[in-house]
């Protein structure tokens, strides 16, 4: 959308109207408080979003089943060692075990949901079953990317893409669920991206200061 | 800046004193509960005599005297065209260099010992450090200053020079007297974390040191006893003593606070026993907090924050680092168009949707009614916390339709103000293009009325409405990803 544009559309009735001391600072430098229309901005909605590899199905079923796997295996366990003497009641191993049995179902739907796309400025993922969460974040704000793969995901082919923030921790974006090769491309698309937008932002500092 | 300056250069000799009382300060505070509290510290203090108590003190100073020695003997520091450069390490030899053109907020510190000699405490800050990166304690005031404008006179900050020539008088945008600091201590939750301080710290202590002084004790307790009915009337008084003691605390610290704006940055000064000038780059601003505490509403004063990019460890606790103005009446919020441009305080808010109020209250009644049945089922059906439950479920209804008047959000151009709050109240201010991600989340209760909450992250941390129309959510997500992408280049 160009600048000649924006100063076109006229104010939106539902954004709250300019102040006295608004008005002021137009005066000031370097400073401009256009309106813009929600309607011509790029609506993130409306992006197409392609679903993670089928195989991150598996892989959540899998780390489901192994991480509750521990839990079942120590409350078998814990009251057989020699040095307890206590004793646990036979059916306490049901209890995790239909828990891994609705974390996998959750897992599983929740795996079969998630979506995400790149964008020409900003990378959408979209994930959660109960709670669902779409989050955008810009090219222009990641401040490294990574890529990551645990030993289940290597199992599966799968890799994790890691984009980093200045925000700290609530900020950074992982997109989980992407074929090896795929997250490799994602991570070069990337860092290709940040290096654009550091060169034009480079380019607009020098002619500003010119 | 002087040839000389570009040479390494060590403390001054009275930088010592600087660090050694930092490093005991630093240890008492962070071990303070640890002592005064359960645990190691009170095994620990329940064997001690007075003498091996004084003697592990004598240890605990002299080791610390050490420790500053070595430090200040290798600390030194070099100046460079466009950097800072730190040699440092009591055991493990660091050395750090900071480009000015990095730094976001520069302190100058004037401790009472530090002024007969015309030395300073400087530290810079940049973003996404936890803590002052760099801290030169005593060095020239000349040569602080000297660093203070070069880095000022960044690329960055073309203005700045002839901003810092205009002169301090004509910049000067805020100042709080002495009354005003005062109110500002009455408002600051200082107050409670003092009250807090006193009965941990005196309770534990009196414990350990009752048995020592039993028999003064007894015929003290006799007459505390035959006294209790005075308790509320001891409790008003020294609710009385610890706000005006925070009162007291806060004309300390901000004592002649003044704000200066200099075009490309703004300067805060105050300080009674450790003068501090503060300065921020304005281009480093990543938002506004304008907070009331329940006191500060009815005193009707305000307290406001300027953000900078923080690391996720930090806490935004009003600290000593953060930049921090007090004691604002109504009348002065107008200060806010000075920090960010053309910021003032929106009259009307948008508010929330109404479902949730219902949903905070169907929540807490589905809650009442199990913990009722509970209680019926395990404890008996005339258990003495049910008329309690009743009382506290009775008050929360309001309390909960207080949060709910409290969100709102109002979009001025490109700059969203967020308003959140029980008692007492936080109003958020940022402009759009500082949004690292945004994000949409949603719940079935949501799902299924049209709502979502809305998640903005910022440089100095996360900022959300709950309930909102998906359709105002989804319009907002996409101004500030706009905003973002279109702004110039990485704004940290």
């Amino acid at each position: 959308m160009s600048a000649e544009q924006d100063s076109r559309l006229p104010e939106p009735s539902r954004w709250s109207d300019p102040l006295p001391e608004e008005r002021q600072m137009a005066a000031l430098p370097r400073f401009s408080n256009d309106a813009i229309d929600p309607g011509l901005l790029p609506e993130f909605q409306r992006a197409s979003l392609h679903p993670v590899s089928p195989r991150f199905v598996y892989y959540a079923v899998t780390a489901n089943v192994v991480s509750w796997a521990v839990v079942i295996a120590l409350v078998i366990a814990v009251p057989r060692l020699p040095m307890v003497n206590f004793e646990l009641p036979a059916w306490l191993p049901l209890v995790p075990l239909a828990l891994m049995l609705w974390s996998c179902l959750v897992g599983a739907l929740d795996a079969n949901r998630r979506r995400w796309v790149l964008r020409e400025h900003d990378l959408i993922y979209r994930s959660g079953l109960i709670w669902q969460r779409t989050a955008i974040l810009p090219f222009a704000r990641i401040q490294h990317v990574e890529t990551a793969s645990g030993p289940i995901e290597r199992l599966f082919g799968l890799m994790r893409v890691k984009c980093f923030t200045a925000g700290g921790m609530s900020a950074d974006l992982t997109v989980e669920g992407l074929e090896r090769d795929a997250a490799r491309r994602v991570r070069q698309y990337l860092l290709e991206q940040i290096s654009d937008e550091d060169t034009a932002a480079r380019a607009t500092a020098e002619a500003d200061a010119e | 800046m002087s040839p000389a300056a570009q040479d390494w250069q060590r403390l001054s000799g009275l930088a010592l004193v600087f660090i050694i009382a930092n490093s005991v300060q630093k240890t008492i505070r962070e071990n303070l509960f640890l002592f005064a509290g359960a645990g190691a510290g009170a095994a620990f203090t329940d064997w001690l005599g007075l003498r091996e108590f004084g003697l592990l003190l004598l240890l605990f100073l002299l080791l610390s005297v050490l420790g500053g020695l070595i430090y200040h003997r290798r600390f030194r520091f070099r100046l460079e065209q466009d950097a800072v450069r730190v040699r440092r390490g009591l055991i493990e030899q660091k050395e750090l260099r900071i480009r000015f053109a990095r730094v976001q907020n520069i302190q100058i510190g004037e401790p009472f010992y530090f002024r007969p000699f015309g030395l300073v405490r400087f530290s810079l800050q940049t973003p996404g450090a936890a803590e002052k990166e760099v801290e030169l304690p005593g060095i020239p005031r000349q040569l602080a200053l000297d660093m203070r404008d070069r880095i000022a006179q960044q690329r960055e900050d073309p203005q700045a020079a002839d901003g810092a020539a205009e002169g301090a008088a004509d910049a000067l945008v805020y100042r709080a007297w002495a009354g005003r600091l005062f109110l500002h201590g009455l408002s600051s939750n200082q107050v409670w974390v003092l009250a807090g301080l006193f009965f941990y710290v005196g309770g534990n202590l009196l414990d350990r040191l009752s048995d020592r002084f039993e028999p003064y004790l007894e015929t003290a307790a006799e007459s505390i006893e035959a006294a209790w009915w005075w308790a509320p009337g001891l409790l008003a008084l020294l609710l009385l003593v610890l706000f005006t003691l925070s009162g007291l605390l806060a004309i300390v610290r901000f004592h002649d606070y003044r704000l200066s704006d200099l075009g490309a940055r703004l300067v805060a000064v105050a300080g009674l026993l450790d003068r501090r000038e503060q300065t921020i780059r304005r281009p480093k601003i990543t938002g506004l907090l304008l907070r009331q505490s329940p006191v500060g509403r009815l005193l009707g004063c305000w307290t406001l924050t300027v953000h900078q990019t923080q690391s996720g460890m930090q806490v935004d606790d009003g600290g000593k680092s953060s930049f921090l103005i007090p004691g604002l009446r109504s009348v002065d919020l107008p200060v806010t168009a000075r920090l960010l441009e053309g910021a003032s305080l929106p009259r009307e808010f948008n508010g929330v949707s109404a479902r949730f109020r219902q949903f905070a209250w169907s929540r807490l009644l589905l809650g009442l009614v199990l913990a009722v049945l509970l209680i019926m089922l395990l404890l008996g059906r005339h258990h003495w916390s049910l008329p309690w439950l009743a009382a506290g479920s009775v008050l929360a209804l309001p309390l909960l339709h207080w949060r709910f008047r409290c969100w709102g959000w109002a979009l001025q151009g490109s700059r969203l103000w967020v308003r959140r709050g029980l008692l007492g109240q936080r109003v958020d201010a940022f402009d759009l293009e500082r949004v690292q991600q945004a994000s949409l989340t949603t719940s079935p209760y949501l799902r299924r009325h049209d709502l979502a909450t809305l998640n903005l992250v910022l440089p100095h941390g996360p900022v959300s409405v709950p309930f909102l129309p998906e359709a105002v959510a989804a319009e907002l997500a996409n101004r500030a990803i706009y905003a973002a992408e279109t702004a110039l280049g990485h704004q940290v």
